[in-house]
């Protein structure tokens, strides 16, 4: 019983913490209507600028913080390579999170104190207890880690983030730039009959969309306790089977926010994986079950596209 | 104000399906000019809207707005002073909004879109009797989305956000062909209130022969890449519908057939 109630309590945990990356891919893929692969780079990039800040003591929230800055920074590269030097979508996304492995290894050996040249030099950035995280500083601590095995604390800190993320992300999207943003991924001449520029709202599309999983990033480094090289691993499909795993499931609850589908959609999707796994499927077989999960959802999602149709890019 | 001095314009250049469809290809518009183009599919008309708006460059040539050169502007900045009406009734507007969304977006043209409140409450009234002058009860449902709006409610529905902010160049193309016989009459005459209220400088094109007779002071009939017709004022007035016809049909026998 234990072990049933600890293993609700990760796919909680990981089903909030992974739902700001699947808010991320709702503004780029459903609102921009570009597939982003940035993502695998940016979310290691969150969590090495997590990493890096709170083991100098920096409080972890402005960690965060800076965290959602530097994964903007690097989709806005993708924007621009996109916007101003008309590179496809995909290869934008590869170009860039190919640029960034070598990015997140320099910096994550610098932070370790390794030389680049170096032919052991450490990778992987620990984070200690010693090190602050939003579970072991206020407000979080204020509450019990563990009640019976369901680990409270780290519950309620990461659905406490994921809210703040989805009450920003809603509060933008109602805003001019929100509402502009949506009129590019539909019409974008729409867009330039107002005198403005759309590829502008695109690079600040795929800003967002990518500081929020570099967000994500920061939050899986304070839970697994580490920032290492190949955590940006299968980051896509995550985000992406939750965004749309969301918007099917809950597609004909009436007022409901996008925002809210794809957090449910990310708590789903985790408790598939944790349902696999109480069924004694080996973490081996996780990617591919990931991978079928995400094909179901595609199918699902490609009926709906279908009925909705799209405007035409004249 | 307008000015197309000696335009080239090639399609799919260096390619077996070369085209050229406008050559040493010239014309102009006076401020507070109502011009009317007519001519068969293909002569060109949508592509001279899209050299005007900057949708597509010119291979060779110029374009002068009020004596300025821009003929490399982007069509976002044109849009500055610049209102049109697509073919298409899906281009005028975002379907994922709902009419409300699009006509605050297009209220604030000339602003910033920042982090202000995106869709102002207080200009709803406002939005709803803008919407009651096309007549086809679009102003009882504000808060559906356009994409499930008929082709021709899209296209009224363009028509009004196009004329939102201040322009001083309208461009219709073809804006009341999707629409029904009574929605074209209501929309043509909204169209005529609104460029002679704002004095807008218009250029329509339409293949309604009677709408292109019946409204504006010039009328230019085009046909593969030329002039062929430019009336104006008294000499327009003149027209009649047969000559028009009859220079279809000239038109015709010269392709022969
Ligand atoms: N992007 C393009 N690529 C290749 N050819 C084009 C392109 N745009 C227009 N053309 C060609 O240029 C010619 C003129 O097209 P245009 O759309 O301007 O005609 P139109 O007068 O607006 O016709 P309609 O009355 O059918 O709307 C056509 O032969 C068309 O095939
Ligand atoms: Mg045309």
């Amino acid at each position: 019983m234990l072990s049933f109630f600890s293993s609700c309590s990760v796919f909680l945990e990981d089903g909030f913490m992974y739902a700001i990356l699947a808010m991320g891919y709702y503004v780029s893929y459903t609102i921009l209507d570009f597939p982003d692969l940035t993502v695998e780079g940016t979310v290691l990039s969150g969590g090495v600028t997590y990493a890096m800040l709170a083991r100098a003591g920096i409080s972890p929230w402005i960690a965060i913080l800076a965290a959602l800055f530097a994964g903007a920074f690097f989709g806005a590269i993708t924007g621009i390579l996109h916007v101003k030097l008309h590179i496809r979508p995909l290869l934008c996304g590869i170009l860039v999170s190919t640029a960034l492995i070598s990015v997140n290894l320099v910096v994550s050996v610098l932070v370790m104190g390794g030389n680049i040249r170096g032919e052991d030099a450490l990778t992987t950035i620990p984070v200690g207890r010693a090190v602050p995280t939003i579970l072991n500083t206020y407000p979080a601590r204020w509450l019990p880690n563990d009640i019976g095995g369901f680990h409270v604390r780290k519950i309620v800190a990461f659905f406490a983030v994921a809210l703040l993320f989805k009450i920003l992300l809603d509060l933008f999207l109602k805003t001019k730039a929100g509402l502009l943003l949506r009129a590019v991924g539909s019409n974008q001449q729409f867009v330039s009959m107002l005198a403005q520029n759309p590829g502008v709202s695109k690079i600040i599309g795929l800003a967002l969309g990518n500081g929020f999983a570099a967000v994500s990033g920061a939050l899986i480094v304070q839970s697994r306790g580490n920032a290492n090289q190949g955590m940006g691993l299968g980051m896509i499909v995550i985000g992406l089977a939750s965004l749309i795993i969301g918007v099917s499931i809950l597609k004909n609850v009436r007022r409901i926010k996008p925002s809210t589908m794809v957090i449910i959609g990310s708590v789903i999707y985790q408790a598939c994986l944790a349902a696999a796994a109480m069924l004694g499927v080996p973490t081996a077989y996780n990617k591919l079950i990931m991978a079928v999960l995400f094909t179901t959802a595609l199918v699902f999602s490609d009926r709906i596209k279908h009925q909705k149709g799209k405007d035409a890019h004249a | 104000m307008l000015e197309l001095k000696n335009i080239k314009k090639i399609f799919n250049i260096g390619t077996p399906d070369e085209t050229v469809l406008f050559d040493h290809f010239d014309f102009t518009m006076r401020e507070g000019d109502f011009v009317s183009i007519i001519g068969s599919n293909g002569s060109g008309k949508t592509t001279l809207l899209n050299l005007i708006c900057g949708s597509a460059y010119p291979d060779e040539g110029a374009v002068l707005f009020k004596g300025r050169d821009i003929t490399r502007l982007s069509e976002y900045k044109r849009a500055r002073y610049i209102g049109r009406v697509f073919q298409d009734p899906k281009a005028g507007t975002c379907s994922d909004l709902t009419i409300l969304e699009n006509m605050a977006l297009a209220d604030h043209k000339h602003g910033r879109y920042g982090l202000g409140v995106g869709v102002n409450r207080r200009h709803i009234d406002r939005y709803r009797s803008l919407l009651e002058t096309c007549d086809m009860g679009l102003e009882n449902r504000m808060n559906v989305k356009v994409g499930s709006l008929s082709g021709g409610q899209r296209q009224a529905l363009a028509l009004v956000i196009a004329n939102m902010s201040d322009i001083e160049l309208l461009i219709l193309d073809e804006h009341t062909a999707a629409l029904d016989p009574r929605s074209g009459e209501i929309i043509m005459h909204l169209t005529e209130k609104l460029v002679r209220q704002r004095n807008l400088t218009t250029l329509m094109v339409t293949h309604n022969l009677r709408y292109a007779l019946a409204y504006g002071e010039r009328l230019v009939m085009m046909h593969e890449g030329t002039i062929i017709l430019d009336k104006n004022g008294e000499e327009k007035r003149r027209t009649k519908m047969d000559d028009l016809l009859d220079t279809f049909n000239e038109i015709s026998i010269e392709r022969g057939n």
